[in-house]
């Protein structure tokens, strides 16, 4: 057999129609999991009583287990917890009524909501004690102080973190074929199964996910420049 | 549905452990497969050799920008035709071979990174000296500043082994039968899926526990060279005892407490 460079072009420009499947699911999860790890790394940070042995044992129990583990149990599990409730409750409400991409967005926010919490947790823990003090002593209570003062250098500092957590993602979701979610891995075993060119089909996935992967670590880059130009040194 | 019932979680364990041996078999030889292939990769980087350069980059780059998932199926149905062209027939090769290659070739791109970060974190002078009495640049790379590269590198590489235990969970949707695609049989026979899963989580997370603790031994052991200094400061008996418990990752609080790092 020889590579068919035609079938590649023609697998490429279809596999293009599922990537905004791809990206859609990466930014829900790295969205909600940017808030479920931002709530984690503060119950951790401030050290609330139970609450932090609770979000140390949720990032704990999730960083030590396979992301397809969570989409089964929440894809088997899920299903189970909904019906039980609206049964008790009286609701009319069914799980079969779930769209199949909502349990991969809930299940990989769960996932990225723990790998997040560690890159927000040592990006403020990256942020000098000073910065904290300076904010009480011109009178800011602890929330302003952290909104107006701790964030944003936090999020200067964890941005190399972010950027690989949010590649880490992208890369996950290919994951979502397993619930039949059609995103570009799932496109390219569609594509290939009319004539069982599987090496060309997957050759123009690879070639996309590595395009995306190269543009989200070049824009990070230029956000990293920007966000980071307050930390410069010199005189001009 | 019926109801989940935890004595299938019992039941289901020692049924998931029969597979665990191709699990550890995948990570144990990706990872010595792909430490060799890294070291390789990170030499003409570091030695900044034209041409050879460019194209470990561009290595690099695709394995870590391109999902394991595509690349498992990449080089499951690629490899063939590629070895095809040369006359060599790998038709009836094992498909646990394309995997383990796969995921050595995976994490041959992450453990290249480690090892150039690595030996640029490595005294330029430890070279120097090296030279100067008389090594040649093979012997010093060597005998020198790789094994002080491989000690400063241990967490980075831990944590390559343990996403490499979590991505072995995708080596089933080529029929390989490890501990996930044993999972998914259980499953089918029994339809008890959620008792399937859990005890496949709880043994993941048992295992990845149990790693990290090894390679925490390995490095205090492999730094030990770096003498006292660097040891640990002495703690008060209910700091150490709740370490103990609780592990060192447990915090303190950042800005209520002068840091010890700073005085």
């Amino acid at each position: 057999m020889k590579l068919d460079g035609a079938f590649i072009v023609e697998a490429f420009v279809r596999l293009l129609g599922a990537i905004p499947t791809t990206l859609l699911i990466t930014f829900v999860s790295v969205a909600c999991g940017f808030v479920i790890g931002t709530a984690a790394a503060l119950l951790r940070i401030y050290r609330v009583p139970v609450l932090h042995r609770l979000a140390s044992a949720y990032v704990t129990f999730i960083r030590g287990t396979p992301m397809l583990t969570h989409l089964f149990l929440i894809y088997f599990g899920l299903p189970y917890v909904v019906d039980g409730l609206a049964e008790l409750l009286g609701l009319g409400f069914r799980s079969a009524s779930i769209p199949m991409i909502g349990f991969a967005y809930l299940s990989f926010s769960i996932t990225a909501g723990a790998y997040l919490s560690e890159v927000v947790r040592s990006g403020m823990l990256a942020v000098s004690r000073g910065q904290l003090e300076a904010a009480y002593s011109l009178g800011m209570t602890t929330p302003q102080a952290l909104r107006r003062i701790v964030f944003p250098q936090a999020l200067a500092a964890s941005l190399p973190n972010l950027s690989n957590s949010v590649i880490g993602m992208l890369h996950g979701s290919t994951l979502a074929f397993t619930v039949s979610v059609v995103d570009i891995n799932a496109k390219a075993q569609i594509v290939a199964s009319t004539n069982w060119k599987f090496f060309e089909s997957y050759l123009a996935a690879a070639l996309i996910y590595w395009g995306l992967t190269i543009a989200i670590e070049r824009m990070c880059g230029r956000i990293e420049r920007r966000i980071g130009a307050y930390n410069r040194g010199g005189v001009a | 549905m019926e109801k989940p019932e935890l004595r299938y979680v019992f039941e289901f364990i020692p049924k998931l452990l029969s597979s665990l041996h191709t699990t550890l078999l995948i990570v144990a030889a990706s990872m010595a497969l792909g430490l060799a292939i890294g070291v390789l990769v990170a030499l003409p980087r570091l030695y900044r050799v034209p041409v050879l350069q460019r194209l470990s980059q561009l290595y690099v780059s695709f394995f870590r920008g391109t999902p394991i998932l595509i690349l498992l199926f990449l080089i499951y149905y690629g490899l063939p035709e590629l070895l095809k062209l040369v006359h060599i027939d790998v038709t009836r090769t094992p498909v646990l071979v394309f995997v383990i290659l796969t995921y050595a070739l995976h994490s041959a791109a992450y453990i290249s990174e480690a090892v150039r970060a690595a030996v640029e974190a490595v005294d330029r002078g430890q070279t120097e000296a090296a030279y100067a009495i008389g090594m040649t640049g093979f012997q010093a790379f060597v005998r020198v500043v790789l094994p002080q590269a491989l000690a400063v590198s241990v967490p980075v590489l831990a944590n390559q082994v343990i996403a490499n235990l979590k991505d072995t969970s995708l080596a089933f949707s080529l029929g390989v039968m490890e501990m996930t695609g044993k999972a998914q049989t259980l499953v089918a026979a029994t339809r008890h899926f959620i008792e399937a899963y859990v005890s496949l989580a709880a043994i993941y997370f048992v295992i990845s526990l149990i790693l990290q603790k090894l390679f925490q031994i390995a490095e205090r052991r492999l730094l030990k060279y770096e003498g006292p200094e660097n040891a640990e400061p002495s703690l008060p008996f209910k700091e150490r005892r709740r370490r103990r418990l609780f592990g060192s990752s447990a915090m303190r609080l950042p800005w209520k407490e002068a840091r010890a790092d700073e005085a």
